[in-house]
Formats: structure tokens, sequence, C-alpha cells
């Protein structure tokens, strides 16, 4: 994307006199600022999402004052973050107190770099891109550890303590599902991971439901991945039911106790950085990311009609049964699937890959880590220790021998 | 097991933290994670009760006595007044009585929705919180039907109520029933029966009877240890000897008996229990009827000493009051259930790691504003 922006700024006249390199350095820049206003615009919209979510889930309207319903709250929020006092413990470490969120901050917008929005959109195609994410990613960490240890409190230590020895657990296990996928491609190029997704076929290869390639309907095991590797990944952006560095009720804030006003907001920004970078790793490795659930615009149609009648059994049985009828779902596939029967246009737009589709399946699995979040009690230390060394090391190691078997079984590689 | 043991620290949890229920400051010693020991620092919220009670007329103690347990303000004054027409020896209308026990029934149920509600917070649910408050929300509005106020009422005045309930009052109260027995099963669903919530709350911070006993704990935290005292089934005071309700007692269903998850397990079943006896007084509620007794307006006891006991939501709440034959007390001690299940904190709480201490604290359910009186 970098190398042609550049030749599209060439492309002009009056800018092609600069020479290739400016231009390759100029759109260097371009493209570092829109990730990161793509990272900063990302995490004040899905604050905003998050409380309107957690608000219907509580009973609750939520932001309902600032702007219309509540829409420039986090707006608003972020303006007041960045006119308050900027306060440095007495007792601080000053030099890591300060450098502490801003290693967390540009640890997780980096990653953002290697990630494919659409066939086209990504900023460094990369033959190594998921080892980069997930390597990179893991400097969170550090800078984790830097902030609770240099506020010089004893919760913010306990949190940075606890991050540590939570954050490498369980990468652990993230990374060796993460391998599972990669024995299938043979690459770590995210884009030829999606390619290799691309078509439809069957589920587990020989039950007959017509499905997308998608990687979480490869097999068995890489069913199960997907799920030890959305619990690994929950684990390692400290979300509840994990966010025990955090735990607001037993230590206060963890390793952000002492930060305030534009630290703590870069904080927060990476926090709901790191939440889309997990649900774009999922999209892209286990749900097909920019590919389309269709094959072809036939494919819409039905699949569309599928969704509609399973809606409408759904508003029968389901939501029938409780007091207050809910008939969005049904309405809106039922406006699709007529959309698509009506207008072959849209039917082959929705069965043709791109951008669309990626940011769906991420919007999925954010809203899905928001659910887990507003309904979960909160893990112990030791449980959950013994969830990553016990249960989903051992359920990882499985997938890796199980996948490999299962290519031989099903003929995909030869020994 | 041995357990390396490397150098303890003093760790300060409040005055001013999330999960203290109010302004409680616990001391805990620290070996990493694990508690080797607990000191509750209190006093934070010291508003001498018991000396302003000796300086002030009888009628004049009830809205203090509502400030002491300021979540179960009902209650408070229900004792307090039951104690000083117990020394007077006067003889109430019906139609009061009844009142009285509706209003401390649907206190104790809105009292656990709180403990609840903050239970499920301390180990990291935070919707069930928020359930638990709109049907708080229902009984207050109820509350304030009948008072006019929503969280301290001065309502149960000596010899009486401060006026009747008005028109309306007990077609609401019915609503209510109808609609809180039917949401006690969303709860078991989000908290009760999640499996996090039972790793994190059976078989932890287990108080045997023996220890129970030994440290003065009573009610809900008592019952969950298996020892059957519910003071409205065993001295039975106003009239709770008409009504049918059980006791429920700690089973140990989820790990061991009188563990976290039992107590808060049993708050859960009392307020069925609780809702069920609103509806017989409701059903048996004298339609007519005076709501005071006849009292002078100077009250002055005759000379003696009482001590009077009443199942307040946090347990045993006693009154002991002695006079002099005057129209102030010469001392009035309040006996604080929250005071006596705090104490065994330490007993209960050692070794274990800083998150189980938050959640045995919160299964105590303690409220400050009694402890420190």
């Amino acid at each position: 994307m970098i190398q042609l922006l550049a030749n599209w700024i060439l492309s002009f006249d009056m800018l092609s006199g600069m020479g290739a390199s400016v231009a390759w350095g100029l759109s260097l820049f371009i493209v570092a600022a829109l990730i990161f206003v793509f990272v900063a615009v990302n995490a004040i919209v899905l604050v905003y999402i998050e409380r309107k979510v957690s608000a219907f889930m509580q009973v609750r309207l939520g932001p309902m004052r600032v702007g219309k319903y509540g829409t420039l709250q986090t707006v608003a929020d972020a303006l007041k973050l960045l006119q308050k006092e900027d306060i440095i413990p007495k007792m601080a470490d000053k030099v890591l107190f300060v450098v502490g969120p801003w290693v967390i901050l540009v640890a997780s917008v980096v990653t953002f770099a290697a990630i494919p929005f659409s066939d086209t959109l990504l900023a460094a195609n990369m033959n190594i891109g998921l080892f980069y994410v997930v390597s990179i990613s893991s400097i969170v960490v550090l800078g984790i550890v830097m902030a609770g240890w240099a506020s010089n409190n004893k919760w913010s230590l306990y949190g940075a303590m606890r991050s540590a020895a939570q954050i490498i657990s369980y990468e652990i296990p993230v990374g060796i599902t993460l391998i599972a996928v990669v024995a299938v491609v043979g690459s770590l190029n995210l884009q030829t991971i999606i390619e290799a997704q691309g078509g439809t076929g069957n589920l587990f290869h020989w039950i007959p439901i017509p499905l997308p390639n998608w990687f979480i309907f490869h097999s068995p095991f890489l069913f199960m991945a997907a799920f030890v590797y959305l619990i690994g990944a929950t684990a390692e952006i400290n979300r509840v039911p994990f966010d025990i560095p955090e735990s607001e009720s037993e230590l206060v804030a963890g390793f952000m106790t002492e930060f305030s006003g534009l630290r703590w907001a870069l904080f927060f920004l990476s926090e709901y950085a790191n939440a889309t970078l997990v649900a774009f790793l999922v999209s892209i490795v286990f749900l097909g990311g920019w590919q389309s659930p269709f094959s072809s615009y036939q494919g819409t149609q039905i699949g569309f009609s599928i969704i509609t009648i399973f809606a409408l059994f759904w508003t029968i049985f389901v939501q029938g049964k409780t007091k207050r009828l809910s008939v969005y779902p049904l309405g809106l596939s039922l406006v699709i699937t007529i959309a698509a029967w009506l207008f072959p246009g849209f039917a082959i737009w929705m069965a043709s890959p791109g951008i669309f589709w990626m940011l769906m399946k991420v919007a999925g699995i954010i809203f899905l880590l928001m659910w887990f979040r507003w309904t979960f009690p909160r893990l112990r230390v030791d449980q959950l220790m013994y969830l990553s060394w016990k249960v989903i090391l051992p359920l990882s190691l499985i997938n890796l021998m199980g996948v490999a078997i299962w290519m031989w079984l099903t003929g995909e590689i030869q020994f | 097991m041995g357990r390396l043991h490397a150098e303890e620290m003093i760790l300060n949890m409040g005055p001013q933290h999330p999960s203290t229920h109010g302004v409680l400051r616990l001391k805990l010693r620290t070996d990493g994670e694990i508690v080797s020991h607990i000191e509750p620092v209190i006093g934070y919220l010291h508003r001498s009760f018991e000396k302003h009670a000796e300086n002030l007329e009888y009628q004049m103690v009830t809205p203090f006595t509502g400030r002491c347990d300021y979540l179960a303000a009902m209650g408070s004054e229900h004792g307090y007044a039951m104690a000083v027409e117990k020394m007077l020896g006067i003889e109430l209308p019906e139609r009061v009585e009844y009142l009285r026990v509706i209003f401390a029934e649907l206190q104790r149920i809105a009292s656990h929705l709180v403990a609840v509600g903050t239970f499920g917070l301390d180990v990291g649910a935070i919707t069930p919180f928020i359930y638990c408050f709109r049907e708080r929300e229902l009984i207050l509005d109820l509350f304030e039907m009948a008072s006019g106020a929503r969280l301290l009422y001065n309502y149960i005045w000596i010899g009486g109520l401060a006026h009747d309930v008005p028109p309306g009052f007990v077609e609401k109260t019915y609503e209510f029933l109808d609609a809180f027995e039917k949401r006690v099963a969303e709860y078991n669903q989000i908290l009760t029966g999640n499996k996090i919530f039972i790793e994190r709350a059976a078989d932890i911070g287990v108080m045997t009877p023996e220890v129970a006993i030994n440290y003065g704990v009573t009610g809900p935290s008592l019952r969950a240890s298996g020892v059957n005292i519910d003071i409205r089934r065993t001295e039975p005071y106003s009239i709770y000897d008409r009504f049918d309700f059980d006791v429920p007692l700690g089973q140990g269903a989820m790990g061991t008996v009188g563990d976290s998850w039992d107590r808060y397990y049993m708050r859960v079943l009392e307020m069925s229990e609780s809702a069920k006896i609103v509806r017989q007084a409701l059903d048996q509620l004298p339609v007519e009827g005076d709501v005071q007794a006849a009292i002078p307006r100077r009250i002055r006891p005759p000379q003696g000493e009482i001590y009077f006991r009443s199942e307040n939501p946090r347990g045993e709440l006693g009154y002991y009051i002695v006079s002099d034959g005057k129209n102030v007390p010469l001392r009035l001690k309040m006996r604080s259930p929250a005071f006596s299940n705090l104490s065994v904190i330490n007993e209960i709480g050692q070794g274990w790691m800083i998150s189980d201490v938050i959640a045995i604290l919160g299964s105590l359910d303690i409220v400050l504003g009694e402890i420190d009186r």
C-alpha cells in the first residue's frame, strides 16, 4: 500500500520532482498516521458502543445527553481527559512512569501495520505477518510492568506482577494454536492465510453441509482451536473474565491506579486497540478475513433465506416465550433477503470479498468480547494459571497434533 | 505442602477501596498473593450514636437508629420501637403489627438484594448488581409511598407508625411481589449457577458452626454454617408466630457447609421466604384500624433495663436500654450484627488469596454505619 501511495503521489506532475525515496517516505508517514487515526477513532467508537451494549444488557439507557443518543459522549470524555492535570506521584520513578504508557500504546498500534483490511488495503504485506503481530503485541506486558513498578504503589505492583504472569502464560497456548493454522496453510503471511480460505466446501471435509472454506470449518481440531484461541486471547488482552491485572473490585485499578489524564487515556486507547487486534486475528485466521461467506450471488440469496428461516423460528420459539418480543433480527434478515432476491447486483456485491466482510466479522467478535465482559465474574489468579497450563495448553497441543493427523487423513498432505 | 516464604508485606486495604463496603480498613499481612493475617480497623464512620441517645428523648432516638444500618433502616427502627414498647408495656393495634412486619420484610428483601448484588460485584460480575438494584428501586418506591423517604424513613415510631399507608399501597405491594418472585430465578441464572462464580465462592472462607458461634456471628452468615437460629422462629417477636415460612440452612450444595457460596445463597433463599411472609401479612392485614397506640407525649419508662433482640437482615440486632425513669435513656447500647460478623474475618480469611478475602468480606455483608455507630 505504501508503494501504491508513493506511485500515486509521483503520478501528479506537480509532485513528480520530489524523487522516489522522498515520496516513499512521505507515504510511509501518511500510512502510519492513518493507522493511528484508525486506532484512536476506533477506541472512541468502541467505548461508546461498549457503554451502550452494557446499558442494554443491564436494563439501562447508557449515555443519552451529549449529542443525539449520547453519540458525542466519548468525544467529550476524551476532551476532558486531555485537559486534566498531569500528575506524576512524588515517589514514582519518573522516567518509567512517563515511558510505560507509550510503550503499551506503540506496541498495540504498530501491530496494525501487518493487518489486512481487504485484499489490497494493508500497510505492509509481510511474509512473516502472523509472527510479527504475535511478537510485537507481547511487548505490551513490558509497558505494563514498567507502569506498575514505576507507580511505587503496592496495588499497581500487584497488578503488574499478575499481568506479567498472565500474559506470558497465555502467550504459549495462543502461539501454539496459531501454529496449527500455519501448519495447514504453510505460510505466515496473513494475506496467504486469508486467500487459502476462499470458496465453499464441506463441513469438516466430509460432512455434506456446504459452508465457506474458513478454517473454523476445516476440521474439528481447528474448530476447537478457534475457541481455544479466543479464550487465550481474551486473557492476553486482560479482558473479563480474565481482567485480573485491573480487577477493579480487588486492586482498585491495578497497574493504572496512579495514572490520570492523558496517560490514562493512552492505556484506554491501547486496551481497545488490543481488543480490536484480537478480533482481527480471529477473523483473519479462523473466519476467512475479507472473504465473503457466500461464493456466488445464488449463494447469497439461498444463504440469507436460510438465515431468515432461522430468525423466524428463533423469534417464534425463543423470543415468543418472553414478554418483550424483539423482531429486529427477523426484520433485518428479511429485508436483506428480499433485497438479495430483487437486486442481483446487491447479491453479487454481498458475495464478493471486501473490507465490509472483514469489519463485520471484527464487529461480531468485539461484541462477543463485550458480552463476556458484562456477564461473567472474574477468575482468581491461581484458577487463571490452572486454566492456562493445565487446560488450554494441553488442548492447543492436541489441536496441533490433531490437525496434522487430519491433514494426512484427508489427503491434503502426503508423506 | 511446603511453600516458599518470602518477606511479608503489609497491605492497607482501605479506607478508600472499592470493595470494603464503606470506609473499612483492612490491614493485610501478605506473602505474595496469600494473606496471612487480617486486621480490621474500624471507626471511620463513628457518629456517637449511643452518646447521642443518652441526651435525646426516646422518640428522638428513632431517626438515629435508621442511620446506623442505612441499608435496613426499617429493621433498626422496628427493633428500637419494640424495645421501648416492651419497657412501657403497651399493646399495639393489629394493623400496626402487620404493617410493621410488611415493612421489615420488604426491607429484608431490599437489604439482601444489595448484599447479593455487591457480592457479585466483589467477584467481578457487574450486571447482577444492576439487576438487583432494579428490584430494590421498586421496594424503595413502596417505602417512598408510605413514608416519603427512600433510605432513612423515620416511619416506625414508638407506639405505632408515623402515619397510615396511602391508598393503593397494598395493591402496589402485591404487584411488586408478583414481579419479584419470578425475578429471583434471573439472579440464579446469571450468578448463582455460573461456573466461574461457583469456583470463586464455593469452598472459600469456610466457617464451621463452632467458629460462627464462638465469634457471635448471627443472621444468614450463621445459618449458612448450618446453625438453625432465626429469632423470628426461635423467639418470635411481634406477630411472626402467625406466618408460615422456612428458615433456609446452609447445605454445602456447591462445596462445604458454611462457605462463601452458602452465605450468598442463604440470602437468595431468604428473599423468597420474606416475599412469602409479606404476601401472608398482606392477606391478613386488617382493613380498618388505628396506626398509633395511645401513648403519652413524653415517654418515661419505669426504672429498669431491657435487652430486646430482633432479626435484622444482617443478624441479631439487640437494644440494651437502661432507664432511670426520666424521659431520656440513661444508657442505650446497640448490639449490631455486622460488628460481630466482621470480627470473624481473620479466622476464616487467613491463608486465602487477596481476591478471596474480598469475596469472604462480601459474603459477610457488612454495613459500616452499623459497625462504627
